[in-house]
């Protein structure tokens, strides 16, 4: 056998292994960081300045997007919704369907990926830039400023936005599960005619507090995955401004592969 | 403030791979001391003073600052020796998310230093940099030189016992060299702190100090008075202070 038809052979072989050992590198990294938070938080210990600011630039500046995401989803709900509703004369169901969809799933998992999307990547990017190392030097040398001046960076750069990210994507959700419904109820005024307080009744009658407390568990769960894997692809970064740029993409995918797998796991066990 | 403490490195070893930076380094580091370190770029200088405070971990060897043990001391107890160390770094080490001013307070912050003490001293070190009135800027809104200054503001503003320079006149002009080392000088005169710089600004740093050591192939091949470094017994480190083309460099 030729050199070069062994190595053809090998190959797929051989990716698999990396891809394995890769995903278990990051899995274990990961979860080293969230032992580290942990005991950071056993008993809570904390930058009070860094966690509000987190809490405000992550939470307050992603209203804006969230709320007209949210709004739109509602309506969408209800256009999907809408010829069945007219065929079958449902206009009673309308209400409780895109509610039962917005709580337990459209709700959380969009927010979840729109908050990956602006805010995981650039925690990532910012947490890349400090940390960032070109051979045997850190770049910007920020990271070792903070321990230098006695500073542990994990209490005081990373626990912050974890806590900030779990709460403010719990928020975001809440915002944004009202805001889709409000649009949700517009929008069936306007396209299929159905009154907002049939919407309404169909809501309050036929839907219970935990189809709204079940998404808002999943919320606080993919803020913390989301946080996670943020963070450490953003103090693992290598490779200078190229590095930055990886870390940041394989944040994101990794946020949301492990954001749909949480939801699977988690519709499955709550009720 | 307490009295500084004497720094003792005794054997340190560090490699990176394959590459030996430090092969059984020995320096001395009398308390209240002007010290320079000196050598050929990419030598190991600024890796041997962040081994001085434990950033980096030694593969071999021993520093103490005081009765200290920094090299194989838990990251809580580095936490406790790195409260008496003021260090500039290299590229600044300036927090982008953070104002000039915030930078500069940020050490008397972590210490609980009463708010309106430490808006004077921000503002007395901000002067002496000559950086009156920056307090509002943002890290990426100043030049090279500019951060270089407000690093050393911060390094400074806690009065540590020890404060560390890397490459502190870097890029810098001759003019603005003189007065970030006359600046330094005055410092440690009024406070009694030791001073270890690294740079490559050899006539500048020889000047400043009053001991060097010349870091080369990862060993200290001079240690002694700075007035005398010139006329030194190995011909490498007499080449490199005078910087001539000929010799064994």
């Amino acid at each position: 056998m030729t050199g070069a038809r062994r190595a053809a052979l090998r190959s797929p072989i051989e990716t698999l292994g990396a891809t394995a050992m890769q995903v278990a590198r990051e899995a274990g990294g990961i979860t080293l960081l969230a032992g580290r938070v942990l005991r950071c938080l056993v008993p809570p210990s904390m930058d009070g300045r860094e966690l509000t600011r987190n809490m405000y630039r992550m939470g307050n500046r992603s209203v804006p997007i969230v709320a007209l995401t949210a709004f739109f989803v509602g309506g969408i709900m209800v256009i999907q919704a809408g010829m069945y509703v007219r065929q079958f004369n449902a206009t009673g169901l309308v209400g409780w369907g895109a509610g039962y969809a917005i709580f337990r799933e459209i709700g959380p998992v969009l927010i979840a990926l729109m908050f990956s999307g602006r805010v995981g990547s650039n925690n990532t990017a910012e947490l890349g830039t400090m940390t960032v190392t070109e051979g045997t030097m850190t770049v910007t040398e920020q990271l070792d400023g903070l321990r230098a001046l006695a500073i542990d960076p994990i209490r005081y750069l990373i626990v912050p936005r974890v806590v900030a990210m779990m709460v403010m994507l719990f928020i975001l959700t809440v915002v944004g599960d009202l805001v889709s419904i409000a649009g949700g109820m517009l929008f069936s005024r306007l396209l299929i005619g159905i009154d907002p307080s049939t919407f309404y009744y169909s809501l309050v009658d036929n839907l219970d507090w935990i189809d709204f407390v079940h998404g808002l568990v999943k919320s606080a769960v993919f803020g913390l995955s989301i946080a996670l894997t943020s963070c450490y692809f953003g103090v693992s970064v290598r490779g200078g401004a190229v590095g930055v740029g990886r870390a940041v993409n394989a944040a994101v995918v990794a946020a949301a592969v492990s954001i749909m797998l949480l939801d699977f796991f988690l519709t499955f066990l709550l009720p | 403030m307490r009295p500084a403490p004497p720094i003792r490195v005794s054997r340190l070893e560090k490699a990176f791979g394959r590459r030996r930076l430090l092969a059984g380094v020995d320096l001395d580091i009398p308390p209240g001391s002007r010290f320079g370190l000196i050598g050929p770029a990419a030598g190991g200088k600024s890796v041997l003073l962040k081994l001085l405070v434990g950033l980096i971990a030694a593969d071999a060897g021993e520093v103490t600052i005081g009765d200290d043990k920094v090299t194989g001391a838990s990251e809580d107890a580095l936490m406790a020796v790195r409260q008496r160390v003021g260090m500039l770094f290299q590229n600044y080490a300036l927090f982008d998310f953070l104002s000039v001013g915030e930078n500069v307070a940020f050490p008397l912050v972590r210490r609980g230093v009463p708010r309106d003490e430490i808006d004077q001293r921000v503002r007395d070190r901000l002067r002496a940099v000559g950086l009156a009135g920056s307090e509002g800027k943002l890290p990426s809104e100043l030049s090279g030189g500019m951060k270089k200054r407000v690093g050393i503001a911060r390094a400074t503003v806690a009065r540590p016992e020890i404060v560390l320079y890397d490459e502190p006149t870097a890029g810098l002009d001759p003019v603005t060299t003189s007065k970030i080392y006359d600046l330094i000088r005055a410092d440690q005169a009024e406070t009694g702190c030791t001073v270890v710089a690294v740079s490559s600004d050899v006539d500048a740093l020889v000047g400043f100090a009053d001991r060097v050591a010349m870091l080369h192939q990862g060993e200290i091949r001079y240690q002694g008075p700075a007035a005398a470094v010139r006329d030194a017994g190995d011909p490498a480190v007499r080449q490199f202070v005078r910087g001539e083309l000929e010799g064994p460099l």
